[in-house]
C-alpha cells in the first residue's frame, strides 16, 4: 500500500479565471503576530488576496505571540493594520467581515510547550469547523534565536507532517537574516532540516517578490533577441544600485550586528547578481530556476586576500541633508554606539569566473542615505567594433545600455545613438522606454502576496534555497572577516550623497563610472 | 499640472497619420513629460451618434489602464454619403507630473462611402501590436461579408451578447471563431466573471472536487423585462454552458444535457425585476445526494455568498467586480490571449439556446 497520498485533480472551474490556482485551506500561524512585520505587512498581504479572491474559503490565520489578546481583539488590531497597510484599500466591509471569521489568536511564549499545545487545539478544532485539513504553514516572524526552541517544539509535539508519509502538508516559511555568517547559516539549516525537511522550508528573500525581480527571468528568457548578447562579447560591465534615502531608523541594533553587507548584499544584491548571470534553467520549476542561481553563486571569484580594499569599499553615513531635509550621522542614531564601525554604504566589483562572463566586472553598492530611494540595474554594452563616426566632428558615441528599474517607477529603459536630423552628420543618446505604470496601469500585488500565496500554493520558485543561502555566506565571509579586523574602519560619506570617493575610484580606476540611477 | 488632452481636430482622411504626427509633435514641445503609448490598436465599430459617442467616452477611460490607439467608426449606409474624420488625444496622469496618452481617430461614413471603411481602418492600425474590434449593438448578421472584411485583420472580435436580438447573433460569432483566426471576446461573458469565480470557489475545497460528477439540477435565476428578448437569456445560457463544459457534460443538439450517470437537469427561470435586467440572480447546483449548493447575490454588501447543505465547507463570499463598461473592456484587453474557455463555450450555448 503506497504512503503517498494522491494528488488531487485541479479544479475545472477555475481554468481562464483571473484566480486559476487557489490553494488548499489550511492554518497559516504566525509566530511574532504582534510584531510590526505581521501588522504592516503579513495581515494587509493576506486581506488582500481575499479581497482578490486568491484566498481559499476556509483559510485561517491564527496569530501566536506573548500579548494577552483574546480574538476579537486580533481582529481589532489586524483591522486596523489593514486599514493603514492594505494594497487593496479601503477594506471592504463584506470581504473583511468573512476574512476576520478565520483571525485566531492563542496566547504564548516561543519555547512553552503549554502555549504549543493550545495551538495545537486551537488548529485540530479549525480542521474541524473550517476543513482546513490537518495543512500547516507556520510563519517564524521571530527573531533567529527563537527559531530552535519553536522548531524544536513542533517536531516534539507531532505538529509537522508530509504528504511523502501519507500526511497533509507542513510548510515553515523562515524571514531573514539567514544566519550572521556562515557558520550560524548552517547551524539554522541544520536545526531547520532536524525538524523539517528542505523542501518545506520557505526561505523569504522580499525581492523576489517584486514583480520586477521576477521580470528578469522573462525579460530574459522569453524574449530571443536579448540572450545573444547577454554574455562577454557584447557586454563591457554590468552595475546595480540597491539606494535608500532613510537611515536605519528604529532598526539600530540589528544593523550594529549586520551592516549593509549582511543586510543587502548577501541576500538581496546576490539574489539579482544570480539572475542576472545566471544560464537559462531546463524548466521554470523550483529547483532548475535555483539550480542556476547557484551556480552563479559557485561562480562567484573570490576576494582576494589581503587585498580586499582594492574590490571592496565600505562607508558609514556622517551629518548632510537628504532630499532638503537634514540629516544626523550613523554613529548619533538611536541604539547606534557612537564609536561603531558598521558599514552603511558597500561597493564591490565582482566577477563571475565562467564561460559567460569571464572578466565582465560587475559593480555592485548599496547604502543608506543615500540621494534617492531607488534599486537599479543597468547593464552596459561594449562599442560598436568599428568606430566609423569617430572622425566626424559634434559625433561622440556612447555605449548602449539597458536600464531594468526595480523600485520604484518599475520599467527597462535602453539607450542608444541617433543621427540628430540636419544636413550634418551628429549623433545624440535617445532611449526607449518602458513603464510597469504606463503599459499596465494597475498597481502590482505586494511581494508579500505573491509569496504568501507561492507557499500556501506550495511553489519555492520565488524562495532562497539552503546552498544558495551557504554559498552566498561562503563567498562572502573573507571579506566581512577583512573588514572586521581592519582598524581603519569605514571611509565616511555625508548624508545624501552618493556614497564615499573610494567609490568612485573603484570604478573610474577601470575607466568607467556610475550610472546615475 | 496642465491636462494635455486635445479637442477634436477635423483632418482630411487621406492625412490622418501625419497629423497625428504634428499633434504629438505640438505636445512635447510644452514643459509637462508626455509619454505616448500604445499596447493595443482598438477599433470601435458603430451606427448612430449616440452609440458612437459612448465608445469615445468608454475608450477614453479604459485607455487610462491600456493605453491604446482609438478607431471610432460610425458607419451606416442609410445616412448621407460623406467620410470625415477628427483627431484627439487622452492623456492620463501616472503620477511624478508625467502623462500617458493614447490617441483616438475618428471616422465617420455614410451612403455608399462606408466601402472606404474596411481600407481606411486597416491602413491606420499600429503594426505589430494586436488589433480588437469591438462592435457595438446588434450584429449585422445579415450582412456577414462586410463584418468579415472589417474583421480581417482582428485579433479579438468585442461583442455584447446582451443587445443580440435573435440566436442568430450567436450563430455568428461561433462561426467567426471557427472559421477564422478572431477571437471571440464577450462582455456579458466578462459580466459573468464573478458567477464562474463564485462557483469555482464551491469546488476548491478537495473534498467537494468529486462531487462535480454528482451533480443532477442546475438552476439559474436571471433578472427579466418582461420583454421576450433573447438578450436578457444570454448571461444565464452562457453560465449553463460554462459549467456543462468544463464539467464534462455533453449538450446535445437538442439542447438536452447529458452527464455521466444521466440527464443533467438545467431549468432557466426568469424573475422580474426593473434594473440589471439579464443579469444572474441565483444559481442552484444539486447533488445526487439530495444536497444543494446555492450561490446568491447580496447587493447590499456587493458580494456573491456560496453556501452547500451538510458540508463542512465554510460559506465563501466573492466580491462583485466593476460592471462598467470601460472595466470590461479593459478585462478584455488585460488579456493577451484568446479566452480559450469562451470559444468552448460558444458552441454549447447556441445548442442551449433552443432552451429559453
Amino acid at each position: 500500500m503506497s504512503l503517498v497520498t494522491p494528488a488531487i485533480e485541479p479544479n475545472p472551474l477555475r481554468e481562464g479565471l483571473e484566480q486559476e490556482r487557489v490553494p488548499d485551506a489550511s492554518c497559516l500561524v504566525i509566530f511574532g503576530a504582534s510584531g510590526d512585520l505581521t501588522q504592516r505587512k503579513l495581515i494587509p498581504a493576506l486581506y488582500s488576496l481575499a479581497h482578490d479572491g486568491l484566498l481559499p474559503a476556509g483559510q485561517t490565520i491564527i496569530g501566536y505571540a506573548r500579548p494577552d489578546y483574546t480574538d476579537d481583539a486580533f481582529r481589532i488590531a489586524m483591522r486596523e493594520s489593514c486599514d493603514k497597510f492594505a494594497r487593496t484599500r479601503p477594506v471592504d466591509e463584506a470581504v473583511w467581515e468573512n476574512f476576520a471569521k478565520g483571525l485566531f489568536y492563542v496566547r504564548g511564549e516561543f519555547g512553552e510547550p503549554d502555549g504549543i499545545i493550545r495551538l495545537n487545539e486551537k488548529m485540530k478544532e479549525c480542521d474541524d469547523s473550517r476543513g482546513t485539513g490537518g495543512r500547516r504553514i507556520y510563519y517564524l516572524a521571530v527573531p533567529p534565536q527563537f527559531f530552535p526552541v519553536i522548531a524544536e517544539l513542533l517536531g516534539r509535539e507531532k505538529m509537522v507532517t508530509d504528504p511523502e508519509q501519507g500526511g497533509p502538508f507542513t510548510r515553515v516559511i523562515i524571514e531573514k537574516p539567514f544566519g550572521h555568517d556562515l557558520k550560524s547559516a548552517r547551524e539554522l539549516n541544520h536545526v531547520a532540516v532536524s525538524t523539517f525537511r528542505e523542501r518545506q522550508v520557505f526561505r523569504i528573500d522580499h525581492y523576489l517578490g517584486k514583480e520586477t525581480v521576477q521580470n528578469l527571468l522573462v525579460l530574459r528568457f522569453a524574449n530571443g533577441i536579448f540572450e545573444p548578447f547577454w554574455n562577454r562579447q557584447y557586454i563591457d560591465h554590468v552595475q546595480i544600485t540597491v539606494a535608500e534615502s532613510i537611515g536605519v531608523e528604529k532598526r539600530g541594533p540589528y544593523f550594529e550586528t549586520a551592516g549593509i553587507s549582511r543586510d543587502i548584499i548577501q541576500n538581496h544584491m546576490l539574489q539579482l547578481v544570480s539572475l542576472i548571470g545566471m544560464e537559462p534553467p531546463v524548466a521554470f520549476e523550483a529547483d532548475a530556476v535555483r539550480d542556476e542561481k547557484v551556480k552563479v553563486l559557485r561562480a562567484l571569484r573570490e576576494f582576494p586576500r589581503g587585498r580586499e580594499t582594492e574590490v571592496a569599499v565600505r562607508g558609514q553615513y556622517v551629518d548632510g541633508s537628504v532630499l532638503g531635509e537634514k540629516a544626523v550621522a550613523y554613529r548619533k542614531e538611536v541604539k547606534v554606539a557612537p564609536n561603531s564601525n558598521v558599514d552603511t554604504y558597500a561597493a564591490l566589483k565582482i566577477f563571475i569566473d565562467n564561460w559567460r562572463w569571464a572578466d565582465v566586472p560587475f559593480y555592485i553598492r548599496a547604502g543608506k542615505r543615500l540621494p534617492k530611494r531607488v534599486t537599479d540595474i543597468s547593464i552596459h554594452f561594449r562599442p560598436a567594433p568599428y568606430p566609423l563616426f569617430h572622425k566626424l566632428a559634434n559625433v561622440k558615441m556612447q555605449p548602449n545600455v539597458l536600464a531594468i528599474r526595480i523600485q520604484p517607477d518599475e520599467g527597462i529603459s535602453l539607450k542608444f545613438d541617433s543621427k540628430v536630423p540636419g544636413p550634418t552628420v551628429r549623433t545624440a543618446p535617445v532611449t526607449m522606454e518602458f513603464r510597469y505604470a504606463t503599459s499596465f496601469g494597475a498597481e502590482p500585488p505586494e511581494a508579500y502576496e505573491r509569496l504568501l500565496l507561492e507557499t500556501m500554493l506550495g511553489d519555492s520558485t520565488l524562495f532562497a534555497r539552503r546552498d544558495e543561502v551557504e554559498t552566498a555566506w561562503a563567498w562572502l565571509d573573507p571579506l566581512l572577516n577583512a573588514w572586521a579586523a581592519d582598524p581603519a574602519g569605514p571611509s565616511t560619506y555625508s548624508a545624501g550623497t552618493w556614497g564615499p570617493e573610494a567609490a568612485d575610484q573603484l570604478i573610474e580606476h577601470d575607466g568607467r563610472k556610475w550610472r546615475r540611477p | 499640472m496642465t491636462d494635455l488632452s486635445t479637442a477634436d481636430i477635423r483632418v482630411d482622411v487621406n492625412a490622418i497619420e501625419k497629423s497625428l504626427s504634428e499633434l504629438w509633435r505640438g505636445q512635447q514641445d510644452g514643459e509637462d513629460a508626455v509619454t505616448r503609448a500604445a499596447l493595443w490598436n482598438v477599433v470601435a465599430h458603430t451606427s448612430t451618434s449616440d452609440l458612437h459617442a459612448s465608445a469615445s467616452e468608454t475608450l477614453g477611460r479604459a485607455s487610462a489602464v491600456v493605453p491604446q490607439r482609438t478607431i471610432v467608426v460610425r458607419s451606416n449606409p442609410a445616412d448621407e454619403a460623406e467620410l470625415t474624420s477628427w483627431i484627439s488625444a487622452n492623456c492620463h496622469l501616472i503620477g511624478d507630473g508625467k502623462q500617458v496618452c493614447s490617441e483616438e481617430i475618428n471616422i465617420v461614413a455614410g451612403g455608399d462611402r462606408i466601402h472606404r471603411v474596411p481600407p481606411v481602418v486597416s491602413a491606420l492600425l499600429i503594426p505589430d501590436m494586436p488589433v480588437a474590434f469591438w462592435w457595438l449593438g446588434d450584429l449585422p448578421n445579415e450582412h456577414e461579408a462586410y463584418v468579415e472584411l472589417l474583421l480581417e485583420s482582428a485579433d479579438r472580435l468585442i461583442v455584447d451578447s446582451a443587445h443580440f436580438d435573435s440566436p442568430a447573433d450567436l450563430a455568428l460569432v461561433v462561426r467567426i471563431a471557427e472559421q477564422t483566426s478572431t477571437s471571440p471576446a464577450d462582455l456579458n461573458w466578462g459580466r459573468l466573471e464573478e458567477w464562474r469565480s463564485a462557483t469555482a470557489s464551491i469546488f476548491d475545497p478537495p473534498q467537494m472536487r468529486n462531487r462535480l460528477d454528482t451533480i443532477r439540477r442546475v438552476r439559474v435565476i436571471a433578472g427579466s423585462s418582461n420583454h421576450e428578448f433573447f438578450g436578457e437569456s444570454i448571461e444565464s445560457l452562457l453560465f449553463a454552458s460554462w459549467l456543462s463544459a468544463q464539467v464534462g457534460h455533453v449538450v446535445e443538439s437538442s439542447g438536452t444535457v447529458q452527464g455521466s450517470s444521466g440527464t443533467i437537469d438545467y431549468a432557466f427561470e426568469k424573475r422580474y425585476q426593473s434594473t440589471d435586467v439579464g443579469g444572474i440572480a441565483q444559481v442552484e447546483i444539486s447533488f445526487a445526494d439530495g444536497t444543494c449548493a446555492s450561490i446568491m447575490r447580496d447587493r447590499d454588501r456587493g458580494v456573491l455568498v456560496a453556501n452547500v447543505d451538510g458540508s463542512v465547507m465554510v460559506q465563501s463570499v466573492t466580491r462583485t467586480l466593476n460592471q462598467r463598461l470601460d472595466e470590461l473592456i479593459v478585462r478584455q484587453l488585460k488579456r493577451s490571449e484568446g479566452d480559450r474557455v469562451l470559444r468552448r463555450v460558444l458552441p454549447l450555448a447556441l445548442k442551449l439556446s433552443k432552451r429559453v
